[in-house]
């Protein structure tokens, strides 16, 4: 049944369009779609007072702060197998609107982003820029198979899985 | 009165606390390096030979990567040693599943564990052999 239940997800994640500027729930346990106000900081930063310009303009791990203080780390954007830094970096600093979903497993919390915003009235994208950039670095179409699938055809993996 | 400054003191505290760098705490910590969040949600069996491929693709993505010790504590790699890029970084991607002992900083922050790698002690390689249990995760191959 697990099985089945992951299967989907991953499918969602690679085929499936999504509903406009609003987040799905994927099935996650004890799973919460959310939609908060918060401000985009590099957690290398918060935590240790390392700060590079930009956030590390896209090389580091990215959170948000909520309005209770609250330091969110995002683990994951709407593409397969991706995280969100490449969502969330060209808000470094900014507050944003973020939409996606809690859940929580083995006694943690953990947020995915699927829709983001400026706060309080910017545009909304899709949690998807991963995958645009995959597309521009390798020379592909975005809404090509081979970027789809970009897992597959990510030449740094292909190297590790060769050795 | 006394009270009243002992509770606003608790407070500023708190809120200083809350808000500004973590203090951190030496440890020497050995574990697999995982996906962090197939191991989190649990979509999948997330250990060993069996999600190797599956955790380089997550890694390759820029899903943060962790460390899962013994006891089931589960480290986000934020540092290795001098480097301080955490997305994709490449010495983490050659690390991927392996088993390691690392000397580090913890820093705990509203129910994560972070961790920033001084140096790593030991590498014994991938050693949790769970392909032939779990077959490869998550598409079978």
């Amino acid at each position: 049944m697990k099985r089945f239940l992951l299967l989907g997800v991953f499918a969602t994640l690679i085929y499936a369009p999504v509903a406009a500027n609003a987040a799905q729930p994927w099935g996650l346990n004890d799973e919460e779609i959310v939609r908060f106000d918060a401000t985009v900081v590099d957690l290398l930063c918060e935590l240790t007072g390392d700060c590079p310009e930009n956030c590390g303009d896209g090389k580091r791990q990215l959170g948000l702060i909520d309005g209770s203080g609250k330091l969110i780390p995002v683990f994951k954007n709407v593409v397969a197998f991706a995280g969100a830094a490449a969502e969330l970096i060209g808000f470094c600093g900014k507050t944003v609107t973020a939409d996606g979903l809690f859940s929580t497993n083995r006694g943690t919390t953990i947020f995915s982003l699927q829709f983001v915003r400026e706060a309080p009235d910017g545009k909304w994208r899709k949690a998807n820029r991963f995958l645009i950039k995959w597309a521009e670095d390798n020379g592909v179409a975005v809404d090509s198979n081979a970027a789809k699938t970009w897992f597959r055809n990510d030449p740094r993996v292909k190297a590790l899985i060769a050795k | 009165m006394k009270s009243l400054f002992a509770t606003i003191f608790g407070a500023l505290l708190a809120l200083a606390l809350s808000a500004g760098s973590a203090a951190a705490a030496r440890v020497t910590i050995t574990g697999e390096v995982i996906d962090s969040w197939c191991y989190l949600t649990e979509i999948m069996y997330p250990l060993g030979t069996a999600h190797r491929q599956c955790a380089l693709w997550c890694a390759a993505g820029g899903i943060p990567a962790a460390i899962v010790d013994d006891d089931g504590q589960v480290y986000i790699i934020l540092k290795i040693e001098t480097d301080s890029v955490n997305v994709a970084n490449p010495t983490i991607l050659d690390l991927q599943t392996n088993r390691i002992t690392v000397e580090g900083d913890t820093f705990e922050r509203d129910g994560i564990t972070y961790l920033t790698i001084a140096r790593v002690i030991e590498n014994e390689g991938i050693v949790n052999l769970t392909a032939d249990k779990y077959g490869i995760q998550p598409f079978g191959e």
